[in-house]
């Protein structure tokens, strides 16, 4: 059984606890507390110097310090504290970068409310029980013999074949219905690679849909989306061996990962608000009459500066759009200023919660939007990579990890 | 009688002669339907609330100031707060930091008994301004 | 009478309201309350999602929850109290008295009702043990 050592504030008195428990169970782990006595607190608040006012967060310090000198033993942890307490979001990162200072264990971070429900944390404790079983199998830096990857995701569907380290087919479809989709995308990818489905030895499958398509394939590999999605970006980028952080901003929820040779150590994944992810670009282009895809280039052109957009809500966000757009505003600052506000607030909710370890490799759907990568890359200093063929790094990763299966993983 | 659970710790407080085991051997002595563990800083007793609160006024005659008790929320033993399934639970840190001070208390309760009265309550209060900067012009 | 104490979980503070012939008011009653209820099944407390969203008449939304679900699990007894003991200055309060902020609400709430109520400090010392042991005698000794 794999120990997920919890390090929290507040989770029993917001009734998210059980959810927290349930979330862990359902992927075969099991959440522990690491003990400590009364005479341990004060010594490990001295030695941590944040001393909050908090005495649960001043054990939770203190249960951070016991993982962190061997004294208690967990494979993995996950760190939560209350969605907009200061006190809990200060001490919550600060533990997470002591555990990642003093230990190897992969760490992932939650702020949540009372309305957690423990599916939103099933893609969290799979990743971290993944990270952990499944280290061989994540160390997999080529792909081997005719496999696919599919990727079903909120917005998109994607499929990728791969033969012998190379990628042969792709498709995307917006997604429908998850099997329907699914064979779409994977029809033409297999077209295009010429190889029929017979020849395939191995699937994978990823995204939101992974369970209902893993079933329908009887797929090898069925795996979320952080470690699939990781192996995928740093493949594409060749960027297998030593640090990176990768940033998928997805078409509902933002991830961003830190990577030490091309396996995940800490993540983060958007829970609470959906206000700054792809979907809102979409919004966005709608309101513009323009296809999501010209958005980019529109913005390319644009400066964000001139139109303001800076809502943390996408429907307050149309609202400044609509404002702007009645002020008299160019479609190319407007796009601009829509990237601008999106990539701000990805650095003010995710990329707070990891330290951000270069070089960033941008991914995933939106990451073919030009003025989006261009705006991240001035709110972080660093323009990122975007790799070819970046939208498919589910599939891909999928595609690599289910050849593992071949060789008797 | 009152059939409602009631769980209680018994907590011995670390200047009083008395053990755990003394304890817990007089209340198996008394008959009655509780159950009683022994516990390092004492026992755990459980019954219905009306036995529980008799053999609580029993007990503290063993050592009157120097045995302590409060009402746990759990029942000895539930899976919900057990230490095998959850580590320790929240409250067990305090728990010990309160018996290593009942000594204290033990010797305020003797203080009381015995009609002693109250201090006064000093009141530390800043250094008046013009006197520290007096103090940081001296030189 | 119905004493509150403060921390609400306190051995120290439990045992010296009882022994004066006063009922205490604390977290642990409060808490087998909620986890005696065998018709709900949310361990390890059985606060549910109802009761964060009753801590909503103690405190507003922009307030975490984690504050809102002791609110509303410690509200009724604190409406309930007829008097309190409050103590400063502990050296320790984990588990259900972890939250800082919940817990200057919570003495905030009792000061506003307006009922008898003693102030103390942690002891540090036999002395300021005599002295909290004989305050809070004079202070129990007389509620009527």
């Amino acid at each position: 059984m794999i120990k997920i050592a919890q390090l929290s504030c507040g989770t029993e008195y917001s009734s998210v606890q059980y959810e927290i428990e349930k979330a862990a169970r359902s992927v075969g782990a099991t959440i522990v507390h690491p003990d400590v006595s009364a005479g341990d607190i004060d010594k490990a608040v001295e030695r941590f110097g944040f001393k909050p006012q908090s005495p649960q967060l001043k054990l939770m310090i203190a249960r951070a310090v016991q993982l962190a000198d061997r004294r208690y033993d967990a494979d993995a942890v996950f760190i939560a504290t209350c969605f907009r307490c200061a006190e809990g979001a200060l001490v919550r990162n600060e533990v997470r970068r002591f555990i990642q200072d003093n230990t190897r264990l992969p760490v992932v971070t939650y702020s949540f409310t009372e309305r957690l429900k423990a599916a939103q944390l099933l893609t969290r404790m799979e990743a971290l029980v993944t990270i952990v079983t499944r280290k061989e199998l994540l160390a997999r830096e080529r792909q081997t013999g005719i496999t696919v990857g599919i990727d079903s995701g909120s917005s998109t569907t994607k499929a990728v074949v791969m033969i012998d380290n190379r990628i042969a087919g792709k498709d995307w479809t917006p997604s429908g219905d998850v099997i329907k989709s699914a064979e779409h995308v994977l029809e033409n990818a297999l077209k295009e690679a010429g190889v029929l489905m017979k020849d395939v030895e191995a699937i994978g499958t990823t995204g939101y849909g992974r369970f209902r398509l893993g079933k329908h394939y009887n797929a090898k590999l069925v795996q979320e989306e952080l470690t699939t999605n990781s192996k995928g970006a740093v493949w594409l980028a060749d960027r297998q061996r030593g640090e990176a952080t990768i940033l998928d901003i997805g078409g509902m929820d933002n991830k961003a990962i830190t990577v030490r040779d091309g396996v995940p150590d800490n993540f983060t994944m958007g829970g609470i608000c959906a206000g700054a992810s792809g979907r809102f670009l979409e919004m966005v282009s709608k309101r513009l009459k323009i296809e999501v895809t010209e958005l980019g280039a529109l913005a390319d052109n644009g400066n964000w500066r001139n139109a303001k957009m800076n809502s943390y809500c996408s429907v307050f966000g149309i609202q400044d759009l609509v404002t702007t757009l009645g002020d008299g505003k160019t479609f190319e600052d407007v796009a601009a200023a829509a990237c601008h506000s999106v990539a701000e607030q990805v650095y003010e909710q995710q990329l707070q919660e990891i330290d951000v370890r270069h070089p960033i490799i941008q991914v995933g759907g939106t990451s073919l939007i030009s003025g989006l990568v261009k705006a991240v890359g001035e709110v972080l200093g660093s323009t990122p990579i975007v790799p070819p063929n970046s939208q498919y790094i589910g599939a891909v990763g999928g595609a690599i990890l289910s050849s593992g299966f071949l060789e008797g993983y | 009688m009152s059939s409602e659970r009631e769980t209680r710790l018994i907590v011995i407080s670390p200047a009083s002669d008395i053990t755990p085991d003394q304890v817990t051997r007089t209340i198996h002595t008394m008959g009655k339907s509780v159950t009683v563990k022994e516990a390092c800083y004492g026992a755990v007793l459980e019954g219905p609330r009306d036995t529980v609160l008799w053999v609580v006024s029993e007990i503290r005659k063993l050592d009157p100031n120097g045995i302590f008790t409060k009402v746990r929320a759990y029942q000895a033993g539930d899976p919900r707060r057990c230490r095998a399934h959850h580590g320790t639970r929240p409250g067990f840190a305090q728990l010990e930091q309160e018996w290593n001070d009942l000594w204290k208390i033990q010797y305020g309760l003797n203080c009381a008994d015995r009609g002693d009265k109250a201090s006064e309550r000093k009141v530390r209060e800043k250094l008046p301004v013009d006197i520290f900067k007096k103090i940081c012009e001296v030189k | 009478m119905k004493v509150f104490i403060d921390p609400p979980n306190s051995l120290i503070l439990f045992d010296l309201v009882e022994r004066s012939g006063h009922e205490p008011l604390s977290s642990m009653a409060a808490i087998q309350e909620k986890i005696d209820k065998t018709e709900i099944d949310m361990p390890p407390m059985n606060v549910t999602l109802e009761d964060v969203m009753k801590g909503l008449k103690y405190a507003g939304i922009e307030v975490p929850s984690g504050i809102r679900g002791r609110l509303a699990v410690w509200g009724p007894m604190i409406e309930e109290a007829e008097a309190a003991v409050i103590m400063e200055d502990c050296p320790y309060s984990f588990g259900c008295v972890g939250c800082h902020r919940t817990n200057l609400m919570v003495r905030y709430l009792l000061k506003r009702r307006k009922i008898p109520i003693l102030d103390v400090n942690y002891p540090n010392d036999e002395e300021e043990a005599k002295d909290l042991v004989v305050r809070m005698r004079e202070f129990l000794g007389g509620l009527k």
